[in-house]
């Protein structure tokens, strides 16, 4: 047996979950199979959470060399894309064309995949346990959580005022409400105050609605609620498109923040008065999942998201921590694809950490992605970071960070590829 | 069971069992690699696609004069003209030396 498939039998039989004894027993009853000893063994990484950030990382840090063991701990078998799904609400996408596996990151890259629940990490001793009663133990562990969302007072059941934020059932439910709706109604959007999970996305999807409510439901209304004071980014082509192109449609209300809501009645109660409407989109403010909290580094934004030290993004708390994507409290926005570069810079430093060394000094991520502006039309947007050694964060370059002037046909089929691209860079 | 190994492989698998990771290589990756994916999102891992224009299999040097055309604005003001800008001098020619490793 030579050391991969030694490695490869290790990891079938579950080595990963033993305490130290016990592997200490397992490498000896293999080594009387005239084993030879590995140089040296692999250095152990746990990932939580298989979306964007994590997939990529658990892929990468396995492209990059054979000296890491991955174990990619997600709650679903497979991941639904948040990005494209608001198409999903104009019946230009659908949730299963949205779908993603893990298939070939355990068979090309050879990443471990638990499908289960964690309920509890050790920061210090960089242990996880699972909802099964497992536990595991690595050198490192990364949080790669997404988001969860704030509760809204009144809405015991979300489905009522879905925010389809998390593809998935939600994305159902908004989009036979809205077909359902009478062709005079009222539909709210609602945009919770920054930072939030993809920052022109609801202003995309406004766009969308607005225009395929000019298809559909003629004499309908789209209220966007929006906690934000302007456009929160993209405002040259948001502004031309809400009060240029789909001015009918769509009525923009700014600084208007929910406090409750009546799910009967079909009411939002909000800092600018009661709104009633025949479908409301409820997208919550958000913060990192409980488990951030719970493990203690979910200490920035007034106690959202966990501060990290963008060289690495080993958590500001517990060093033995990493945490990427958007449940990390960074300069950069919360967004699919530079959620996929943070990864990467995390798979190099990892890398890195583990065999003594120091990571980059001077890391670049970026962000582009596509806005629908109607059903067949799109906007850009792009955005590159520089590490400031200074101050110690990812700083956008002003000359590389901008947007389209205006949208064009061209540019969604554009993002289409795009999307297929990203989605396998990160998957495939 | 070590009584039936060897002494020698006794030994050193007494020695790789107290091993840490610690102990291991320092590893340096390539020069330029980390800067280079940031290119793959959107021209595939190792620039190999599936996605936009592939970048595998070009010379460091065309890839390094188209960055510059684009950064220059004569390519037009796409998304690619403005992601260029993003980069140093320095950083477009080191992800360009490293893709051009790439065939």
């Amino acid at each position: 047996m030579d050391r991969r498939s030694f490695l490869a039998h290790a990891a079938s039989t579950g080595l990963l979950a033993l305490p130290a004894a016990t592997w200490a027993d397992k490498v000896r009853s293999s080594a009387t199979a005239n084993l030879l000893p590995p140089t040296r063994p692999k250095s152990r990484v746990i990932v939580i959470g298989g979306g964007m950030a994590g997939a990529t990382l658990a892929k990468y840090l396995r492209l990059w060399g054979d000296a890491v063991d991955v174990t990619l701990i997600e709650r679903n078998p497979k991941y639904l894309s948040n990005i494209m799904s608001s198409l999903v609400l104009t019946g230009q996408r659908t949730l299963s064309g949205l779908t993603f596996g893990y298939d070939t990151l355990q068979s090309r890259y050879g990443v471990r995949l638990v499908v289960g629940e964690v309920v509890e990490v050790d920061p210090v001793a960089a242990k996880v346990r699972l909802a099964s009663g497992t536990t595991l133990v690595a050198d490192r562990i990364v949080l790669a959580p997404g988001i969860a969302f704030d509760a809204v007072p009144g809405l015991a059941d979300p489905l009522r005022m879905p925010h389809a934020w998390q593809a998935g059932p939600q994305t159902t439910r908004l989009a036979q409400q809205l077909a359902a709706m009478p062709s005079n109604g009222v539909a709210v959007l609602a945009i919770p105050k920054a930072p939030y999970r993809c920052p022109p996305g609801p202003y995309e999807r406004a766009c969308l609605i607005a225009d395929w409510m000019k298809a559909y439901k003629p004499q309908a209304k789209l209220i966007v609620l929006d906690g934000n004071l302007d456009f929160v980014t993209e405002r040259d082509n948001f502004a031309q498109a809400f009060y240029g192109l789909h001015g009918q449609v769509i009525e923009y209300r700014t600084g208007v923040e929910i406090s409750s809501v009546d799910t009967n009645q079909m009411m939002v109660y909000t800092n600018g008065g009661a709104v009633k409407a025949d479908v409301v989109n409820l997208i919550p403010p958000q913060r990192a999942p409980a488990l951030v909290a719970a493990t203690g580094l979910a200490t920035a934004n007034g106690g959202r998201f966990a501060p990290v030290d963008v060289l690495s993004y080993a958590s500001l708390v517990a060093p033995l921590v990493h945490v990427i994507g958007d449940a990390s409290a960074t300069t950069q926005p919360k967004a699919g694809h530079i959620a996929n570069q943070e990864a990467k810079v995390c798979a190099d430093a990892l890398a890195r950490l583990l065999s003594g060394g120091q990571p980059d000094p001077a890391p670049v991520t970026n962000s582009a992605c596509y806005s629908t502006i109607t059903r067949s039309q799109a906007s850009w947007l792009t955005a590159v970071f520089q590490y400031d050694p200074v101050a110690k964060v990812m700083v956008p370059v002003p000359a590389a960070s901008g947007a389209s002037l205006g949208w064009q046909s061209d540019n969604f089929s554009q993002m289409n590829r795009w999307f297929s691209a990203l989605m396998a860079d990160s998957f495939a | 069971m070590t009584r039936s190994l060897p002494p020698a492989l006794a030994l050193g698998l007494a020695a790789w069992l107290s091993a840490g990771a610690a102990q291991a290589q320092t590893v340096t990756p390539p020069a330029g690699r980390l800067l280079a994916s940031n290119c793959f999102q959107c021209h595939g891992t190792n620039g190999k696609g599936p996605g936009f224009e592939t970048l595998a299999g070009k010379s460091a040097s065309e890839l390094y004069q188209e960055l510059k055309e684009f950064q220059s604005g004569k390519e037009g003001n796409g998304i690619m003209a403005r992601h260029a800008m993003g980069y140093t001098d320095g950083q477009l020619h080191a992800l360009a030396q490293w893709l051009s490793t790439q065939r």
